[in-house]
């Protein structure tokens, strides 16, 4: 009898780090096409519109960026939990968190000089996205409450809670009753390449990687979150302090996804609103997945994410409906996944008698 | 009348990477025999009866069940041959009724008949004086029950032959009693049943028949009436290897760290440490000696704050430790090297530089203002490297690719090298080879020359002849004995080990 | 060996597919600029035209329009969401050469803004926006008056005179409706009472569907919906009880509970709008047509119905397209029973367009 099993490889080439990921995304085009040709359409020229729609104009570059702004930071927010092996599935609701008190800023500071007021939205938004990562974080660290849950549930209750706020005393009285709260006053915008709408979020998020690699490679904390992501029997041996490293990862992580929302409010919808995340924060973990957790990684592939969701969903105008959008970025999700199993296992086969 | 045995294993052999576990084994189970297999930890005694349970293949030798060799590929096939076993670890499903965990897995109808189930369960118990409520769940029981309801498991798919693996670690003495007494019903009923232990004791009590397992060989196989506990101990820990000696000093050095009435509850909640009372001096290596499982691991966890104690004191240098931090222990000058290398000691996936700078990356000394100063540390792990004579391809090499000698030195190492007034170890040489383990003793012996004052957890008595100044023998939480090594041998401490007065 | 191979072999394909996609692309990138003659019109969806409702109905108009003016050709984009991808689906379309955009939610309304201001000479129609600009439409319609009329369906066919509403969210929109309909009921069945039930969504069967349950475990025996799919239909004709459609005849997918319903017509607005950007004639303007201009009816009334039911639907829809009366014509009580128009007055559009309060006979509140 023979049998197919995983088996965990030990090392792995440079070119087949590589190679695996692109073997990944062909292999998608390929499924993709057939489905296309099946399907009654001109794969060529489908998949031609995609990556136009993605890079074939400054544009099209300029909204791929726009995209993968929010899907980098929420990347690298939970991919700061994640590397201690805390499972943050909460970065969409730190997110509305973060915009709720961004908004309440400008409602009460809206006249401030835009500098100030605009570094006192970022502020308010990483205290509120850090509060809202702190309150499963401490129950996490005091009674052993699993992150997974508590985090995924808080989502909903900030999403509600921005949906209380623009139906109700947040409401815009000039929107004639409809969900909007107050459009932000000039000051509150965030700052833009002239002529596109890549806002000065982009150095946010850079400067995020920059920092977070930094801090996770050269300081002791960050040294200590390896060591406890790693094996907490051994953090606990060298006697670290596990219930406080806990907290601020949690606080760090909930922050950056707060100031994402921070980011999406004053660089795009200018406003509260409800859908202010096209679920950033759940596209954020398969980011920092993908990119094993690296920053730099994450930046990239944010990129790339941002121009698979950007060049995908313009080829509709080419009569694509958006079912099979949908199927063609699954399918490159898919491969790409399957292609990260590949990579820390291979398959052998087994003999047995 | 020549009896056939139910169960006959011929020449079996079965390596793991790097331990020959069982070596060309002959053993034989006789219907309505209660076979004890003795043997010390990693004696291979759970191997041969996996083997028999269908759990692992043997890589070469026959099993023969009713004189008809078999092939046991799976737990279930052993089933189907009438070979049960009950594992340490019990198999049940916690949140459903002892009926229904009984029946789970069985062979049977596409329809269950509940009250038929039942009514043989309770049949199945009262035949075999095995008092369980089938209708309790399993949640709700103690351990001994749970361990009865495995049992009726295996009564109720018709096996003749149970064994079981250790199966009083886990039982009050009275459990034990109503334990032995099922197994005596069992035996009288024609069933075989083999009972895997260490426990001296229990053999003389139950067993008919006793096979004695050491490092993998069968080095005794008699009827119970024709062996003695002497003998019976002889068997398990005898050896004839003559060790060099080292210079003992009978002098002791000043006492550096001292235990008094210590009492440590295990992971259970139950006492694994009783009013333990210890010395360490300055300069000398101790060996804790005894058969794992009998409060080892729980006392030098106590001592490296691993572990929390319930009563007693732990001093070091004459200051009260036994409720401070880790780090403030080892601050102290207070070490330990855990018995879990890979995982406590030494950190999977990252790299050795970051593994060697465990004790050291809060010294003011290895920081560049706010970060990590990596050329110090870089330096201060090819130091190790050298000193430690640790092969190593690239320190930025993830650790999991050192070998097991490699990675006891990294560990020792980094611990000897913060210069500890105590060093405690738990098991330091277990799975190195013999240059390994000769590089680790030599390492220790070399720290004791400097006056640290050493404590061991050895699970090998040749071990403590080796390099121990004194032996303290552990049995069941207690501390039996400290004696002078040069002055006792190792049939006393085997016995003491033993539990035999 | 076998995987490597294999392996070596998917490369390969892969690659020669991509070199295909190169080629393929640079044969095809002239294709449209042939085309220049063309009138280029393209649609912001918030659903998709598979949700048989809201979008659905939009659709509709937009084959209707190309059918009607051979010239244009259309192009949609679906599923758009309001927050930070409308601005650019906005763009994408005008980039493609639309020289019309429309959009058919009320979200919409910064983005397009935003993007009218950089293209002047591009127009854009706003369904059920607020502002307009300079070359920024909105248009709506009266869905009220239908509402109206189908309320008097569902008044007189209720037999213990509970209704059911399943609503989206408490805006103005809704909240009109829910009005409309409810004064309808009262005109024919004044002890009757119209249970309102939020579901705070407006394209998603399942909690559209839960709403509709709720009501029917309430003991509704009629159902009228505000929500986008025909959930709230199929929910009906499983319990075996009448509904009241929305958007499109949803006679369809409930064939003996649905009524009627309020429908949507959008075919002959957008045919006329976009004739008249053709011309040059287009000026931009806040259009809010009703039954009189056919952008909303009443789908054709089950003949389940009695027909003396159905004549004095007709009348009254007569009524309202001559312009005699309107809906909210006093005298209209608020919910609790107080007179909130009286009797000789009418609301304002304005009034109607920022309707937060409900009818006297409608259960529930706005929150």
């Amino acid at each position: 009898m023979k049998r197919l099993r995983l088996v965990r490889r030990n090392n792995e080439s440079w070119l087949v780090k590589v190679a695996v990921p692109i073997l990944s995304i062909l292999l998608a085009i390929l499924v993709g096409w057939i489905f296309l040709v099946l399907s009654g359409y001109d794969a060529a020229e489908t998949y031609r519109r995609m990556i136009q729609g993605a890079f074939g104009s400054p544009y099209a570059i300029s909204e791929t960026i726009v995209k993968a702004i929010p899907l980098a930071l929420t990347g690298l927010a939970v991919s700061v939990a994640f590397r201690m092996k805390l499972w943050n599935i909460g970065a969409e609701g730190q997110l509305y968190m973060g915009a709720f008190a961004a908004a309440g800023v400008v409602m009460f500071l809206g006249d401030w000089p835009s500098w100030l007021l605009l570094s006192v939205m970022l502020a308010a938004g990483f205290a509120a996205g850090a509060i809202w990562g702190l309150i499963p974080g401490a129950l996490r660290a005091f009674w052993n409450v699993n992150e997974t849950i508590t985090t995924l549930l808080l989502n909903y209750v900030a999403i509600f809670w921005v949906s209380y706020l623009v139906f109700g005393p947040w409401k815009d009285p000039n929107a004639m009753g409809f969900p909007l709260a107050p459009r932000f006053p000039q000051a509150a915008y965030l700052p833009v390449i002239p002529g596109s709408r890549v806002h000065i979020g982009i150095l946010v998020a850079v400067a995020v990687a920059v920092l977070l690699y930094i801090v996770m490679k050269y300081t002791r904390w960050g040294y200590e979150v390896r060591v406890t992501g790693e094996s907490p029997e051994a953090a606990r041996y060298a006697g670290m302090n596990v219930v406080r490293n806990i907290l601020l990862v949690m606080l760090v992580s909930g922050g950056i996804a707060g100031m994402t929302g921070m980011i999406e409010v004053s660089g795009i919808t200018h406003r509260l609103q409800q859908d202010i995340s096209a679920s950033y924060g759940y596209t954020g973990i398969i980011i920092a997945w993908l990119a094993r957790l690296n920053p730099f990684t994450v930046l990239l592939v944010a990129f790339l994410f941002g121009a698979l969701l950007v060049g995908g969903f313009g080829v509709q105008t080419y009569g694509i409906p958006y079912a099979i959008v949908l199927m063609l970025q699954g399918a490159v999700l898919f491969f790409l996944l399957a292609g990260d199993i590949m990579l820390k296992y291979r398959l052998t086969i087994t003999r047995e008698d | 009348m020549k009896r056939v045995p139910v169960v006959e294993m011929i020449g079996i052999n079965k390596w793991f990477p790097g331990v020959k576990a069982n070596k060309n084994i002959n053993f034989r189970v006789y219907p309505g025999e209660i076979h004890a297999l003795l043997g010390e930890n990693g004696a291979g005694k759970s191997t041969l009866m996996s083997i028999l349970a269908g759990l692992y293949r043997p890589d070469s030798g026959t099993v023969k069940v009713k004189g008809q060799p078999l092939r046991l590929r799976s737990p279930r096939l052993a089933l189907q041959a009438g070979i049960g076993m009950i594992h340490q670890h019990f198999r049940l499903v916690n949140n459903m009724t002892v009926a229904e965990n009984v029946m789970l897995g069985a062979k049977g109808r596409v329809r269950i008949r509940t009250e038929e189930i039942e009514k043989r369960v309770r049949d199945l118990s009262e035949q075999f004086g095995l008092a369980v409520d089938p209708h309790a769940k399993v949640s709700h029981l103690s351990l001994g029950e749970q361990q009865r309801v495995e049992i009726l498991k295996m009564l109720y798919r018709g096996c003749d032959t149970l064994i079981l693996d250790e199966p009083t670690t886990v039982l009050t003495p009275q459990e034990v009693k109503d334990l032995f007494k099922t197994l005596r019903l069992m035996a009288d009923q024609g069933k075989a049943v083999v009972l895997i232990t260490h426990k001296l004791s229990e053999v003389m009590e139950i067993a008919d028949y006793v096979t004695v397992l050491r490092r993998g060989e069968v080095v005794g196989s008699d009827h119970i009436h024709n062996l003695d506990e002497q003998t019976l101990t002889r068997m398990m820990v005898a050896r004839e290897v003559i060790f060099p000696e080292f210079n003992r000093s009978h002098q002791l050095g000043p006492t550096v760290l001292a235990v008094s009435d210590l009492s440590v509850p295990n992971d259970r909640g139950r006492t694994a440490v009783r009013r333990a009372n210890l010395e360490l001096h300055e300069g000398e290596i101790l060996a804790i000696a005894g058969v794992a499982g009998n409060g080892q691991r729980e006392l030098v966890e106590a001592l490296a704050g691993l572990r929390p104690v319930s009563a007693g004191s732990i001093r070091l240098q004459g200051k009260e430790i036994s409720h401070l931090p880790i780090r403030e222990r080892s601050e102290m000058g207070l070490t330990f090297i855990p018995e879990d290398r890979m995982g406590m000691g030494l950190v999977p996936n990252i790299s050795v530089v970051e593994n060697a700078m465990l004790r050291v990356y809060r010294y003011p000394e290895n920081r560049r203002g706010l970060l990590l100063d990596y050329r110090t540390l870089e330096a201060y792990t090819y130091s190790l490297v050298d000193r430690y004579q640790i092969a190593v391809a690239d320190i930025y090499h993830p650790v999991n690719y050192l070998s097991g000698g490699n990675l006891q030195k990294l560990l020792l190492g980094r611990e000897l090298d913060l210069d500890p007034t105590v060093l405690v170890a738990a098991y330091p040489v277990r799975g190195l080879d013999v240059a390994a383990t000769q590089a680790v003793y030599d390492l220790l012996l070399e720290q004791r020359q400097k006056g640290t004052a050493i404590m061991l957890v050895l699970e090998d008595l040749d071990d403590v002849f080796r390099i121990a100044d004194r032996v303290a023998v552990m049995y069941n939480g207690e501390i039996k004995a400290v004696l002078n090594v040069s002055e006792t041998d190792i049939d006393s401490i085997g016995a003491l080990m033993l539990g035999v007065q | 060996m076998k995987w490597r191979k294999l392996g070596v072999l998917l490369l390969v394909l892969a690659f020669a597919a991509t070199m295909v996609v190169g080629c393929g692309g640079s044969q095809d990138t002239s294709a449209p600029d042939q085309t220049e003659k063309e009138f280029k019109v393209g649609f912001i969806y918030i659903g998709a035209p598979g949700d048989a409702g809201w979008t659905y109905a939009h659709d509709e108009g937009r084959k209707y329009l190309e059918q009607q003016i051979p010239g244009v050709k259309t192009v949609t984009l679906e599923n758009v969401p309001e927050g930070a991808d409308a601005e650019r689906s906005i763009e994408q379309l005008v980039q493609e050469g639309c020289q019309v955009v429309v959009a058919n939610s009320f979200g919409y309304g910064d983005p397009m803004l935003e993007v009218a201001k950089r293209y002047p000479d591009v127009t854009f129609l706003h369904c059920s926006g607020l502002q307009t600009a300079e070359n920024v439409s909105t248009y709506f319609g009266r869905m009220y008056q239908p509402r109206y009329l189908s309320g008097m369906v569902a008044g007189a066919m209720t037999k213990n005179g509970k209704i059911g509403y399943a609503a989206a969210y408490p805006i103005p929109e809704v909240i009109r409706g829910i009005n409309a309909f409810t004064l309808g009921v009262k005109a024919v069945n004044p002890d009757a009472t119209v249970k309102v039930v939020w579901s705070n969504t407006w394209v998603d069967p399942t909690l559209e569907k839960q709403a509709a349950q709720s009501l029917i475990d309430a003991g509704c025996d009629v159902l009228a919906q505000h929500a986008d799919t025909p959930a709230v239909q199929q929910a009906a004709e499983d319990a075996g009880i009448y509904s009241i459609g929305y958007n499109s005849d949803m006679r369809k997918f409930a064939p003996n509970a649905n009524l009627t319903s309020p429908v949507w017509n959008w075919g002959p607005y957008y045919v006329r709008v976009i004739q008249s950007v053709i011309d040059g004639t287009w000026k931009s303007e806040a259009y809010w047509g009703g039954m009189a201009d056919g952008i909303v009816d009443l789908a054709p009334i089950s003949d389940k119905v009695p027909t003396e039911i159905v004549d004095q639907v007709q009348a009254k829809k007569q009524e309202i397209i001559q312009g005699e009366w309107d809906v909210f014509f006093g005298p209209i009580k608020a919910q609790d029973g107080t007179v909130k128009v009286p009797e000789g007055q009418a609301l304002t559009d304005e009034e109607m367009l920022s309707m937060d309060w409900f009818v006297y006979g409608v259960e529930g509140t706005i929150e």
